[in-house]
């Protein structure tokens, strides 16, 4: 047992930390919150020159194969920004859900371009019925000759604002997960995507008007099998974006010490009053929950360990617990949180969109017991 | 990051050794819920019968010094250990002896090598069990306010006092406690430890009546009690750790009660729970099936995983003895808030059968119905949620004193 970082593990933490104080210090990524696109071109061309959009992708592709942990190094430290961008929609999602679905002919066409970052991947998985699960899966596209039609909306489909392509989720069956990928040039006649406005980061509505797709656009070349894809990628993607969530987590919770060592009210540092440590501590207990389950999860994961019932439940913890830190955070700070200026309320905005992204808390737990057989 | 402890075929032959031992040595229905009283001590005497045997291979403190009778193993063995012991539903010591493993550990910091010579062996053989004596009726929390007196008179100390809320059933031969060597001295700078005997004249033990125990590192202690002195006289050798010194000594003994050193058992409570409510049947389908249980259950299921991750990441700290801040008192918190919160959670998936211990409306042996009780009560011993939170946050940097580093064993 060695619950530690390798060392090689502790140079990218290192050098990522490095990069995100120098890329995207606090008043840069507020600056980006009004963005229509997450993905900011000279951030993004220094991380492909880094070689991070292709950290997963196997080295026959382009890529440098590093095991998931190593990825989820990298993405702590994208989180405690919280870094916008289409990180992990491509350079994780997108690229697993090819190298799951994609024939080999399809990932050699693709992954190298992701790796490179010319490429841009976005996962649109989402009916308007905001319902998670394959059975939810209602766009339905039509098959004509030798190619599909599109008509429909995909919903909270992060990055597609900044995707070169999308990864889309059809049904092309009756059976509940006769689910089908199709990869769609987001630039194709019809496909419009938006940022939705409010209180959430980079989640877009897509469009589809009579978008015309080739039928060698269908992933793997068979029909029905996307969910089981999908399922496959997820697996592996999952504790990688909790990673990125427990970084956001230790970033609220350094920010909530640090005020209530400097904040002084009735003359004393605000933190010598129980009911405000009482804050900090809910909070470290979240962080440290998220911690250690999304670290198991992804050692079982890259030791080849049945990793399913793990991987549901430290989604499940680190979504509950980013909107929890970042609740606690808020009562730490009052009003001084809430500025925007400050940056918490990035974090808080992202722990928003990520509670209930790619299955919420509730659904996760569901499917961690029955992957428990009780 | 490795998870797993990895066993050389050298470690794999010393479980296959232990397993053996453990098969033919531990006595059948150990760990059965006596019937009556005279059957609660016949039980007890079994457990320390069999703990001597444990303590005569090494086996009853493995991790504890050979030179003083210890097993002088590595973590890996002593994981080993702990994981067959599991098996039998039994902890090391397999008798509540807190007072032999705080009180241990401290005067493996603390004590002189006189002292080490002679109280540690006793311990770690098993020929003695030790009780801890902490709390009096007027210092609880506030442990710093103890008013329990240990005057010096020559070659002695006189003992003058009252310890509550302390020990187990079926007594002690040692006691460890905490004492006001310097009445009138300041605050911090007037307590001492002793290690004495726990049959001497002046010491009598009265049981208390309460609603549970709390439940203590896998051995219920099943009962609590007052303990008073009465001018009882000790050897001024069994002051542990300098006179007047004994606020710096307790950092020792309280950070590992307050869970530095990680477990890495099971959650047994949890394991019971789900059998039950997979063999339990309501509406001719087993709990597990209902929907509304079932999220229970995940969400009860998480709270023991999280606090089974927190105390390994305090078992990996202690053994690779790596800095720690905050990390001992949280898993304290955290086991005691899950335990309550449990309570509730545990009375909504199985109903009013989780209250009872009636043998065919119950839980089996009433486990539920013990869980019931210990969840509420386990918030206090040891220092009480409140307190390691109070503990965490001084770790954190944010309370009334900057981080202090607590003296320890690894």
């Amino acid at each position: 047992m060695d619950l530690a970082l390798t060392e090689s593990q502790e140079m990218l933490r290192a050098s990522a930390r490095t990069f995100v104080e120098r890329e995207a210090p606090t008043h840069t990524l507020v600056a980006l919150q009004k963005q229509e696109s997450s993905l900011v071109p000279d951030l993004w061309r220094k991380a492909v020159d880094a070689g991070w959009p292709g950290i997963l992708i196997s080295t026959e592709y382009g890529g440098s194969e590093s095991t998931l942990t190593d990825a989820a190094v990298l993405f702590e430290e994208l989180g405690r920004g919280p870094v916008p961008g289409p990180f992990f929609s491509s350079g994780v999602l997108g690229a697993l859900a090819i190298l799951e679905a994609g024939s080999e002919a399809q990932r050699k066409a693709i992954l190298p371009a992701v790796a490179r970052g010319e490429t841009v991947l976005a996962v649109a998985i989402m009916d308007p019925s905001t319902s998670w699960g394959p059975q939810a899966v209602t766009l339905r596209p039509q098959r004509v000759g030798d190619r599909y039609r599109l008509d429909g909306i995909k919903l909270f489909v992060s990055d597609a604002t900044a995707a070169t392509h999308l990864i889309v989720a059809a049904r092309t069956g009756d059976g509940p997960a006769d689910v089908s990928l199709l990869l769609v040039d987001a630039r194709a006649p019809g496909v419009r995507a938006r940022r939705l406005p409010g209180f959430l980061s980079w989640q877009d509505e897509v469009r589809f008007d009579g978008v015309e797709v080739p039928a060698a656009a269908l992933l793997g070349g068979r029909d029905n099998q996307g969910w089981a894809a999908l399922e496959r990628a997820l697996a592996r993607a999952l504790p990688v974006l909790c990673s990125y969530m427990v970084g956001g987590c230790q970033a609220v919770y350094e920010m909530s010490v640090k005020h209530s060592q400097q904040r002084v009210q009735f003359g004393v540092p605000i933190g010598r009053f129980q009911r405000v440590q009482d804050h900090v501590i809910r909070l470290v207990n979240h962080l440290d929950a998220a911690r250690w389950t999304t670290a198991e999860a992804l050692w079982k994961l890259d030791t080849g360990r049945a990793a399913t019932d793990a991987v549901h439940m430290a989604k499940a913890v680190t979504s509950e617990g980013y909107l929890e830190a970042c609740n606690a955070a808020h009562e730490v700070h009052a009003g001084q949180g809430s500025l925007m200026e400050y940056g918490l309320v990035a974090h808080t905005q992202m722990s928003r969109t990520l509670f209930a992204h790619l299955g919420d808390p509730r659904w996760h737990k569901r499917r961690m017991a029955d992957a428990l057989a009780w | 990051m490795d998870f797993e402890v990895t066993y050389t075929e050298a470690q794999q032959s010393f479980r296959r050794e232990v397993r053996a031992w453990l098969e033919a040595n531990v006595p059948p229905g150990i760990t059965r819920t006596p019937v009556d009283d005279a059957d609660s001590l016949k039980r007890y005497q079994e457990l320390r019968a069999f703990g001597r045997k444990l303590g005569a291979k090494g086996w009853l403190y493995p991790r504890a010094p050979k030179a003083y009778a210890g097993g002088g193993l590595d973590v890996d063995s002593t994981i080993i250990l702990e994981e067959e012991v599991d098996r039998f539903g039994l902890a090391l010591p397999p008798y509540y002896d807190s007072g032999g493993k705080l009180g241990s550990a401290t005067i493996q910091v603390w004590g002189t090598e006189e002292q080490k010579q002679a109280f540690l062996p006793p311990i770690y053989r098993g020929d003695v069990r030790t009780w801890q004596l902490l709390t009096e009726p007027g210092a609880g929390s506030d442990l710093a306010g103890v008013t329990t007196a240990a005057i010096r008179d020559g070659d002695e100390y006189v003992i003058n006092g009252q310890k509550i809320f302390v020990g187990s059933d079926h007594g002690a031969d040692r006691i460890w406690m905490i004492a006001c060597t310097n009445p009138g001295g300041a605050r911090h700078e007037n307590l001492s430890w002793f290690m004495i005997d726990a049959n001497l004249p002046g010491i009598t033990v009265q049981p208390m009546e309460l609603m549970g125990t709390g439940g203590e590192g896998g051995t219920d202690p099943v009962q609590k009690n007052t303990v008073f002195f009465d001018s009882v006289r000790v050897p001024a050798f069994t002051l542990v750790g300098g006179e007047n010194n004994g606020w710096k000594a307790a950092s020792t003994h309280l950070e590992l009660e307050h869970g530095a050193g990680g477990r890495i058992g099971r959650h047994r409570v949890w394991d019971r729970l789900l059998r039950y409510c997979q063999e339990t049947k309501r509406d001719g389908m087993p709990l597990t099936q209902h929907p509304d249980t079932r999220d229970l259950l995940a969400d009860i299921y998480i709270k023991t995983e999280v606090q089974r991750l927190f105390g390994l990441r305090n078992f990996w700290l202690t053994y690779a003895k790596r800095p720690r801040s905050y990390e001992g008192p949280q898993l304290s918190y955290y086991r005691k808030m899950t335990g309550l919160w449990m309570t509730g959670a545990i009375l909504e998936a199985v109903g009013p059968a989780a209250l009872t211990t009636d043998a065919t409306w119950g839980s089996p042996e009433g486990f539920l119905e013990l869980q019931q009780r210990n969840g509420i009560i386990a918030v206090h011993p040891g220092g009480t949620a409140d307190v390691q939170r109070v503990s965490m946050s001084r770790r954190i940097g944010i309370g009334r004193v900057a981080r202090e580093a607590a003296g320890t064993v690894h």
